[in-house]
């Protein structure tokens, strides 16, 4: 009797380790697909961000009143320079290079960012198009914020922009995020990003830094703790330092 | 009960006389003085749970500033942004806690007083002065104000000019200067004005004997250059806030003691229709409130007196608008010279 209880139990605990095994693979792939997929969607939001840097002067022209600066420009621009980014050129995702992965989450979920991206250029078509009217607010950090707001609405993956010491409250950090922040901020300018399960495994999160251009040290460079067009206080950046992080929440059975 | 009975009782007085006498308009008015038997105006409001609300496209720094983009989308704030705040406010504890959301329509200014005798928005508030007597304000009424030191003021970036101005306002005048000494103080020059305000009304019937550009906006009298400007003609607040934090290239013209001439004064209201009756006395009460309390001084404080950078205001605590309201592309518009009648 005890040798069969013992059989059962021997393989009783093999099962369970195969079920185990099983489960820890499955997540395993899912992982890397949320993974590649979070990292390419921070990258599309940096895009945007990226194309209207490229165009404010053109944006706060107060002596131009249409700056031709539509949804469909915004997205032929976005796409562009993610394709200069990742090489991979959304309009024929078919035809990615073999080097190149583009998984199949991220098929579905770079389109719909990229549709986010053009409702929030559509919307802020009659702030930018006012003559007459120099700063609009309409800059990186703005398109960012309600870019990634519609696309975490739309999905059920959580698009943010977030630094230590937000001007926008919404964009504080969580305790994950500070801690990540933290350690991003005392390491060198890089290619790097934090990658992590949390919430016992089933929610994955990439935090991806972004660090200072030259178009942001208007706003946030020197002197520190003067006011900037904006009325925000600038925190004295430098061209290269750690400014924030896009942050990516996507939980592993999305689909 | 009482009160609904006269309601009836007076709708069925006027049927027969609403199908005998065509175009019994002036009955109609009497008998809603007496007995107001149509659509309460603040009912609507309630019903609808938004409270339209017009206001210039043309920035009225520190009143209206110009729309803005921020984290939270479009939006659009400064004093008379605050004040609708506070009608909204007031307006959903009316309605028995039935939120009522302002929506503003940012349209030209000229098109305010169009737009609301055309009953598309509920009230307008834009720096207007109350009691202005001009053609296109028929039909409508105005609250009590809300601000009390908006006279007319001119500014010039012309050192000499404004000494010659001053040399012609006798001594001892204080600021407030006749229209005859302003008519000879200005004659010959360039003057500005923006069209549909008062200071158009004023100089149209003072300054006959300069060359009067009418403008779409403030800013497109700072920038016209053929001709140029020699002087500025609008409220003060909107130009000290231009002059102080803008175009710190253009003065005041002003009192040996440094003050701006005031050419007239002007109180600012919430302009509504004139039937608007319940509308325009619960506005009223609001303002006396908040002028007791010192809310009204505060806002003024701040909006006024205060640095601060209004783009960040606006992401703060600006509000929202009727994009498809807005006219699609807003430029400041252009001055043309005035033709005399």
């Amino acid at each position: 009797m005890k040798t069969i209880l013992g059989a059962w139990m021997i393989a009783a605990v093999a099962l369970a380790a195969m079920v185990g095994l099983c489960v820890e693979s499955s997540w395993e792939v899912d992982r890397a697909e949320a993974e590649a997929t979070a990292r390419l969607l921070a990258k599309m939001l940096n895009a945007g961000r990226i194309v209207i840097d490229q165009h404010q002067t053109l944006i706060d022209d107060p002596h131009k009143g249409d700056k031709g600066f539509t949804p469909e420009v915004f997205e032929k621009l976005v796409i562009e320079e993610f394709r200069r980014q990742t090489g991979i050129n959304l309009l024929s995702l078919d035809d990615v290079p073999v080097s190149i992965v583009v998984p199949p989450l991220a098929r579905e979920l770079l389109p719909a960012l990229l549709q986010a991206g053009k409702e929030v250029v559509r919307d802020a078509q009659v702030v930018i198009n006012q003559r007459g009217i120099g700063y609009k607010n309409f800059i990186p950090a703005t398109y960012g914020s309600q870019a990634a707001a519609r696309f975490s609405k739309a999905t059920n993956v959580r698009l943010k922009q977030t630094t230590l010491d937000p001007r926008n409250p919404k964009n504080t950090p969580d305790d994950y995020e500070t801690s990540v922040l933290k350690w991003l901020a005392g390491r060198p300018n890089a290619e790097a990003y934090v990658s992590e399960l949390t919430g016992g495994g089933k929610t994955l999160r990439v935090v991806m830094p972004i660090y200072y251009e030259k178009a942001c040290l208007k706003c946030h460079g020197e002197p520190k703790g003067d006011q900037d067009v904006s009325g925000y206080i600038k925190e004295g950046g430098r061209e290269g330092d750690f400014a924030g992080a896009i942050t990516v929440t996507a939980p592993l059975d999305i689909r | 009960m009482r009160q609904g009975l006269r309601k009836t009782l007076a709708s069925l007085a006027l049927f027969p006389c609403a199908v005998v006498f065509s175009g019994c308009g002036l009955l109609l008015d009497a008998v809603q003085l007496v007995v107001p038997i149509q659509t309460d105006d603040l009912a609507a409001i309630c019903a609808r749970q938004t409270l339209r609300v017009g206001m210039g496209i043309e920035p009225r720094q520190p009143f209206v500033f110009p729309a803005i983009w921020t984290d939270v989308g479009s939006r659009v704030t400064g004093l008379d942004v605050e004040i609708v705040k506070e009608m909204s406010a007031a307006l959903t504890a009316h309605c028995g806690g039935r939120s009522v959301t302002p929506v503003l329509h940012l349209v030209h200014f000229r098109d305010l007083f169009v737009q609301l005798n055309e009953g598309k928005m509920d009230l307008f508030v834009s720096a207007v002065n109350e009691n202005a007597p001009a053609p296109n304000r028929a039909g409508l009424a105005y609250s009590v104000p809300y601000f009390y030191d908006g006279g007319l003021v001119m500014i010039t970036r012309q050192p000499d000019l404004a000494a010659r101005v001053r040399a012609q306002v006798p001594p001892g005048a204080g600021r407030l200067v006749e229209p005859a000494v302003m008519r000879r103080a200005l004659a010959g020059l360039t003057v500005a004005v923006q069209e549909g305000t008062t200071a158009e009304l004023y100089a149209v019937a003072n300054l006959k004997e300069t060359r009067l550009l009418l403008c779409e906006s403030l800013p497109a009298a700072f920038e016209s250059q053929s001709p140029p400007v020699d002087v500025i003609l609008s409220k003060q607040p909107l130009l000290a806030y231009s002059v102080n934090r803008v175009r710190k290239d253009w003065k005041f013209i002003s009192t040996d003691a440094g003050q701006p001439h005031l050419l007239s004064s002007e109180n600012y209201a919430v302009i509504m229709a004139e039937e608007s009756y319940s509308l325009r006395q619960f506005i009223n009460d609001l303002l006396f409130r908040l002028e007791a309390t010192g809310r009204l001084d505060e806002m003024r404080r701040r909006w006024l007196t205060e640095v601060y950078a209004y783009p960040r205001r606006a992401a703060e605590e600006g509000l929202p608008f009727a994009v498809e309201k807005m006219v699609a592309q807003h430029y400041q518009g252009e001055c043309h010279v005035h033709q005399a009648m």
